[in-house]
Protein backbone atom coordinates (compact mmCIF):
# COMPACT_ATOMS: atom_id res chain seq x y z
CA UNK A 1 0.00 0.00 0.00
CA UNK A 2 0.97 3.58 -0.93
CA UNK A 3 1.65 6.20 1.88
CA UNK A 4 -1.02 8.51 2.13
CA UNK A 5 0.01 11.91 0.64
CA UNK A 6 1.52 14.35 2.58
CA UNK A 7 -1.24 17.27 3.80
CA UNK A 8 -0.85 20.87 2.04
CA UNK A 9 2.13 21.84 3.86
CA UNK A 10 1.42 24.50 6.52
CA UNK A 11 3.81 27.97 7.37
CA UNK A 12 4.66 26.86 11.06
CA UNK A 13 7.80 28.52 12.35
CA UNK A 14 7.08 26.00 15.00
CA UNK A 15 7.32 23.06 12.79
CA UNK A 16 10.91 21.75 13.42
CA UNK A 17 10.20 22.23 16.74
CA UNK A 18 6.61 20.32 17.30
CA UNK A 19 8.13 17.90 14.99
CA UNK A 20 11.24 16.95 17.45
CA UNK A 21 9.05 17.11 20.62
CA UNK A 22 6.24 14.54 18.63
CA UNK A 23 9.62 12.42 17.89
CA UNK A 24 10.64 11.57 21.02
CA UNK A 25 11.81 14.77 23.02
CA UNK A 26 9.12 16.21 25.14
CA UNK A 27 11.27 17.87 27.25
CA UNK A 28 11.76 20.60 24.06
CA UNK A 29 8.56 21.47 25.13
CA UNK A 30 9.82 23.88 27.81
CA UNK A 31 10.97 26.00 24.71
CA UNK A 32 6.96 26.38 23.47
CA UNK A 33 6.59 27.43 27.25
CA UNK A 34 8.72 30.52 26.63
CA UNK A 35 7.62 30.81 23.41
CA UNK A 36 3.98 31.48 24.12
CA UNK A 37 3.90 31.92 28.29
CA UNK A 38 3.85 35.52 27.38
CA UNK A 39 0.91 35.96 24.45
CA UNK A 40 -0.98 33.63 26.22
CA UNK A 41 -0.75 35.36 29.70
CA UNK A 42 -1.83 38.67 27.68
CA UNK A 43 -4.85 36.86 25.54
CA UNK A 44 -5.95 35.14 29.01
CA UNK A 45 -6.23 39.23 30.85
CA UNK A 46 -8.08 39.75 27.87
CA UNK A 47 -10.13 37.44 27.76
CA UNK A 48 -10.60 37.02 31.81
CA UNK A 49 -10.31 40.24 33.38
CA UNK A 50 -8.23 39.10 36.55
CA UNK A 51 -4.94 38.15 36.86
CA UNK A 52 -4.72 35.10 38.76
CA UNK A 53 -7.35 33.78 36.36
CA UNK A 54 -5.22 34.18 33.63
CA UNK A 55 -2.22 32.55 35.12
CA UNK A 56 -4.67 29.39 35.77
CA UNK A 57 -5.72 29.46 31.94
CA UNK A 58 -2.01 29.67 30.86
CA UNK A 59 -1.23 26.93 33.16
CA UNK A 60 -4.45 24.38 32.50
CA UNK A 61 -3.31 25.43 28.55
CA UNK A 62 0.04 24.12 28.54
CA UNK A 63 -0.67 20.65 30.59
CA UNK A 64 -3.47 20.33 28.14
CA UNK A 65 -1.25 21.20 25.11
CA UNK A 66 1.47 19.21 26.71
CA UNK A 67 -0.63 15.80 27.29
CA UNK A 68 -2.31 15.99 23.64
CA UNK A 69 0.42 17.02 22.11
CA UNK A 70 1.00 14.06 20.61
CA UNK A 71 -2.36 13.73 18.78
CA UNK A 72 -1.87 17.55 17.18
CA UNK A 73 -1.76 16.52 13.25
CA UNK A 74 -0.02 19.81 12.37
CA UNK A 75 -2.87 20.69 9.71
CA UNK A 76 -2.71 23.99 11.25
CA UNK A 77 0.00 26.22 12.94
CA UNK A 78 0.67 25.00 16.43
CA UNK A 79 -0.17 28.66 17.77
CA UNK A 80 -3.40 27.92 16.69
CA UNK A 81 -4.00 24.67 17.86
CA UNK A 82 -2.42 26.58 21.24
CA UNK A 83 -5.09 29.38 21.31
CA UNK A 84 -8.04 27.12 20.40
CA UNK A 85 -6.89 25.24 23.95
CA UNK A 86 -6.97 28.27 25.42
CA UNK A 87 -10.42 29.75 24.26
CA UNK A 88 -11.90 26.31 24.66
CA UNK A 89 -10.54 26.01 28.51
CA UNK A 90 -11.42 29.74 29.17
CA UNK A 91 -15.21 29.34 28.14
CA UNK A 92 -15.41 25.91 30.10
CA UNK A 93 -14.39 27.57 33.25
CA UNK A 94 -16.05 30.76 32.81
CA UNK A 95 -19.72 28.09 32.17
CA UNK A 96 -18.64 26.28 36.06
CA UNK A 97 -18.55 30.10 37.49
CA UNK A 98 -21.78 31.63 39.11
CA UNK A 99 -21.79 34.89 37.00
CA UNK A 100 -22.24 34.62 33.40
CA UNK A 101 -24.53 37.44 32.21
CA UNK A 102 -23.99 35.86 28.87
CA UNK A 103 -26.39 37.99 26.25
CA UNK A 104 -26.91 38.23 23.02
CA UNK A 105 -26.08 40.96 20.60
CA UNK A 106 -28.72 42.25 18.54
CA UNK A 107 -27.66 44.29 15.09
CA UNK A 108 -30.94 46.40 15.95
CA UNK A 109 -29.89 47.43 18.92
CA UNK A 110 -26.44 49.42 17.28
CA UNK A 111 -28.83 51.19 14.80
CA UNK A 112 -29.59 55.26 15.59
CA UNK A 113 -32.67 55.56 17.39
CA UNK A 114 -34.38 57.93 14.85
CA UNK A 115 -33.32 60.14 12.16
CA UNK A 116 -32.70 63.45 14.43
CA UNK A 117 -29.68 61.58 16.06
CA UNK A 118 -28.00 60.66 12.19
CA UNK A 119 -24.88 62.55 12.66
CA UNK A 120 -23.63 64.24 9.56
CA UNK A 121 -20.33 64.88 10.39
CA UNK A 122 -16.65 62.26 11.25
CA UNK A 123 -16.07 63.28 14.95
CA UNK A 124 -12.95 64.22 15.83
CA UNK A 125 -12.00 60.95 17.53
CA UNK A 126 -12.55 59.14 14.65
CA UNK A 127 -10.74 62.16 12.37
CA UNK A 128 -7.21 63.11 14.08
CA UNK A 129 -4.89 60.99 13.95
CA UNK A 130 -4.74 58.27 15.97
CA UNK A 131 -1.92 58.96 18.50
CA UNK A 132 -3.42 62.62 19.23
CA UNK A 133 -6.87 60.67 20.53
CA UNK A 134 -5.25 57.40 22.07
CA UNK A 135 -3.96 58.05 25.85
CA UNK A 136 -3.63 56.22 28.63
CA UNK A 137 -6.96 56.70 30.21
CA UNK A 138 -8.31 55.75 26.72
CA UNK A 139 -6.76 52.37 26.88
CA UNK A 140 -8.71 51.59 29.94
CA UNK A 141 -11.69 52.29 28.75
CA UNK A 142 -10.91 50.39 25.69
CA UNK A 143 -9.66 47.37 27.63
CA UNK A 144 -12.89 47.95 29.81
CA UNK A 145 -15.34 47.77 27.28
CA UNK A 146 -13.64 44.43 26.09
CA UNK A 147 -14.48 42.93 28.93
CA UNK A 148 -17.79 44.19 29.24
CA UNK A 149 -18.47 42.71 25.68
CA UNK A 150 -20.36 39.13 26.53
CA UNK A 151 -17.98 36.03 26.11
CA UNK A 152 -18.65 34.68 22.75
CA UNK A 153 -18.87 38.03 21.12
CA UNK A 154 -15.59 38.85 23.45
CA UNK A 155 -13.50 35.80 21.85
CA UNK A 156 -13.82 36.39 18.59
CA UNK A 157 -13.01 40.19 18.84
CA UNK A 158 -9.94 38.88 20.40
CA UNK A 159 -8.96 36.29 18.26
CA UNK A 160 -9.65 38.62 14.80
CA UNK A 161 -8.66 42.68 16.20
CA UNK A 162 -6.17 42.18 19.11
CA UNK A 163 -4.80 38.43 18.29
CA UNK A 164 -4.67 39.27 14.16
CA UNK A 165 -6.31 35.80 13.27
CA UNK A 166 -8.13 35.17 9.84
CA UNK A 167 -12.18 34.75 10.11
CA UNK A 168 -11.34 31.36 8.84
CA UNK A 169 -8.87 30.59 11.60
CA UNK A 170 -10.84 32.26 14.40
CA UNK A 171 -13.78 29.86 13.30
CA UNK A 172 -11.68 26.85 13.45
CA UNK A 173 -10.70 27.34 16.88
CA UNK A 174 -14.04 27.73 18.03
CA UNK A 175 -16.35 25.60 16.13
CA UNK A 176 -18.01 28.58 14.18
CA UNK A 177 -18.19 28.64 10.57
CA UNK A 178 -16.58 31.96 8.99
CA UNK A 179 -20.30 33.37 8.39
CA UNK A 180 -20.80 33.41 12.41
CA UNK A 181 -17.11 34.86 13.27
CA UNK A 182 -18.31 37.47 10.65
CA UNK A 183 -21.85 38.20 12.46
CA UNK A 184 -19.73 37.98 16.32
CA UNK A 185 -17.20 40.31 15.20
CA UNK A 186 -19.36 43.12 13.40
CA UNK A 187 -21.59 42.73 17.00
CA UNK A 188 -18.78 43.19 18.92
CA UNK A 189 -17.07 46.04 17.28
CA UNK A 190 -20.24 47.98 17.04
CA UNK A 191 -20.67 46.99 21.01
CA UNK A 192 -17.35 49.11 21.36
CA UNK A 193 -18.28 51.50 19.12
CA UNK A 194 -21.04 52.83 21.02
CA UNK A 195 -18.89 52.75 23.78
CA UNK A 196 -16.31 54.91 22.47
CA UNK A 197 -18.99 57.52 21.30
CA UNK A 198 -19.97 57.23 24.67
CA UNK A 199 -17.30 58.01 26.24
CA UNK A 200 -15.76 60.69 23.91
CA UNK A 201 -19.57 62.76 24.34
CA UNK A 202 -19.85 62.52 28.09
CA UNK A 203 -16.59 64.16 28.27
CA UNK B 1 -28.35 65.21 0.13
CA UNK B 2 -32.51 65.16 -0.69
CA UNK B 3 -34.05 62.90 1.21
CA UNK B 4 -35.63 61.26 -1.79
CA UNK B 5 -32.15 59.83 -3.15
CA UNK B 6 -31.48 58.19 -0.32
CA UNK B 7 -32.92 54.85 0.19
CA UNK B 8 -33.08 53.89 3.73
CA UNK B 9 -33.75 50.30 3.20
CA UNK B 10 -30.34 50.01 1.65
CA UNK B 11 -28.46 51.49 4.80
CA UNK B 12 -29.69 48.82 6.97
CA UNK B 13 -28.43 46.26 4.54
CA UNK B 14 -25.09 48.26 4.10
CA UNK B 15 -24.99 48.24 8.27
CA UNK B 16 -25.22 44.64 8.61
CA UNK B 17 -22.09 44.25 6.46
CA UNK B 18 -19.66 47.52 7.22
CA UNK B 19 -17.00 44.76 9.15
CA UNK B 20 -16.97 42.44 6.15
CA UNK B 21 -16.35 45.65 3.79
CA UNK B 22 -13.99 47.11 6.31
CA UNK B 23 -11.78 43.59 6.72
CA UNK B 24 -11.87 43.49 2.72
CA UNK B 25 -14.09 40.52 3.01
CA UNK B 26 -17.09 41.37 0.83
CA UNK B 27 -17.25 40.41 -2.82
CA UNK B 28 -16.89 42.85 -6.17
CA UNK B 29 -20.34 43.52 -6.37
CA UNK B 30 -21.07 44.13 -3.10
CA UNK B 31 -18.23 46.15 -2.48
CA UNK B 32 -19.13 48.31 -5.24
CA UNK B 33 -22.95 48.86 -4.31
CA UNK B 34 -21.32 49.85 -0.64
CA UNK B 35 -19.34 52.26 -2.17
CA UNK B 36 -22.16 53.60 -4.44
CA UNK B 37 -24.26 54.34 -1.42
CA UNK B 38 -21.51 55.59 0.77
CA UNK B 39 -20.40 58.75 -1.69
CA UNK B 40 -24.43 59.80 -1.61
CA UNK B 41 -24.98 58.66 2.20
CA UNK B 42 -23.48 60.83 5.03
CA UNK B 43 -24.61 59.22 7.71
CA UNK B 44 -23.52 55.35 7.13
CA UNK B 45 -20.13 57.39 6.03
CA UNK B 46 -19.76 58.69 9.76
CA UNK B 47 -21.04 55.28 10.58
CA UNK B 48 -18.16 53.52 8.61
CA UNK B 49 -15.94 56.02 10.34
CA UNK B 50 -16.30 55.41 13.73
CA UNK B 51 -16.27 51.87 13.13
CA UNK B 52 -13.03 52.02 11.29
CA UNK B 53 -11.34 53.82 13.84
CA UNK B 54 -13.01 51.47 17.01
CA UNK B 55 -11.19 48.82 15.46
CA UNK B 56 -7.84 51.41 14.73
CA UNK B 57 -8.36 52.10 18.45
CA UNK B 58 -8.68 48.32 20.40
CA UNK B 59 -5.44 47.59 18.03
CA UNK B 60 -3.11 50.11 18.80
CA UNK B 61 -4.22 49.76 22.44
CA UNK B 62 -3.43 46.04 22.31
CA UNK B 63 -0.19 46.37 24.34
CA UNK B 64 1.72 43.48 25.43
CA UNK B 65 2.05 44.01 29.34
CA UNK B 66 5.31 41.68 31.03
CA UNK B 67 3.84 38.28 32.73
CA UNK B 68 4.14 39.17 36.59
CA UNK B 69 6.55 37.27 39.41
CA UNK B 70 3.87 34.92 39.88
CA UNK B 71 3.18 33.62 36.46
CA UNK B 72 7.01 33.42 35.56
CA UNK B 73 7.24 31.42 38.74
CA UNK B 74 4.07 29.04 37.65
CA UNK B 75 5.96 28.79 33.97
CA UNK B 76 9.29 27.87 35.67
CA UNK B 77 7.83 24.93 37.50
CA UNK B 78 5.53 23.86 34.57
CA UNK B 79 8.93 23.52 32.93
CA UNK B 80 11.21 21.50 35.64
CA UNK B 81 7.94 19.30 35.32
CA UNK B 82 8.11 18.89 31.60
CA UNK B 83 11.94 18.51 32.27
CA UNK B 84 11.08 15.41 33.85
CA UNK B 85 9.37 14.16 31.14
ZN1 LIG C 1 -26.79 55.07 4.30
Amino acid sequence: MTETPNPPKIDDPDHDLIVAIQEGSPSLFTDLVQRYGKPLYNFGLKMCGKSDTAEDLVQETFLNAFRYLGSFRRETKFKNWLYRIATSVCIKNRRKSKFAPERELSLEEFLPADEAAVEREVPSWAALPIDQVLDEELKQHLQASILALPEKYRAVLLLRDIEGFSTEEAGQMLNLTPANVKVRLHRARLFLKDRLKGYFENE
Amino acid sequence: MSKAAHNHKQCLDLFARMSEYLDGELDESLCRSMEGHLSGCPACRVCLAELRRTVQLHHASGNVVAIPESMAARLKELCEQFNKQ
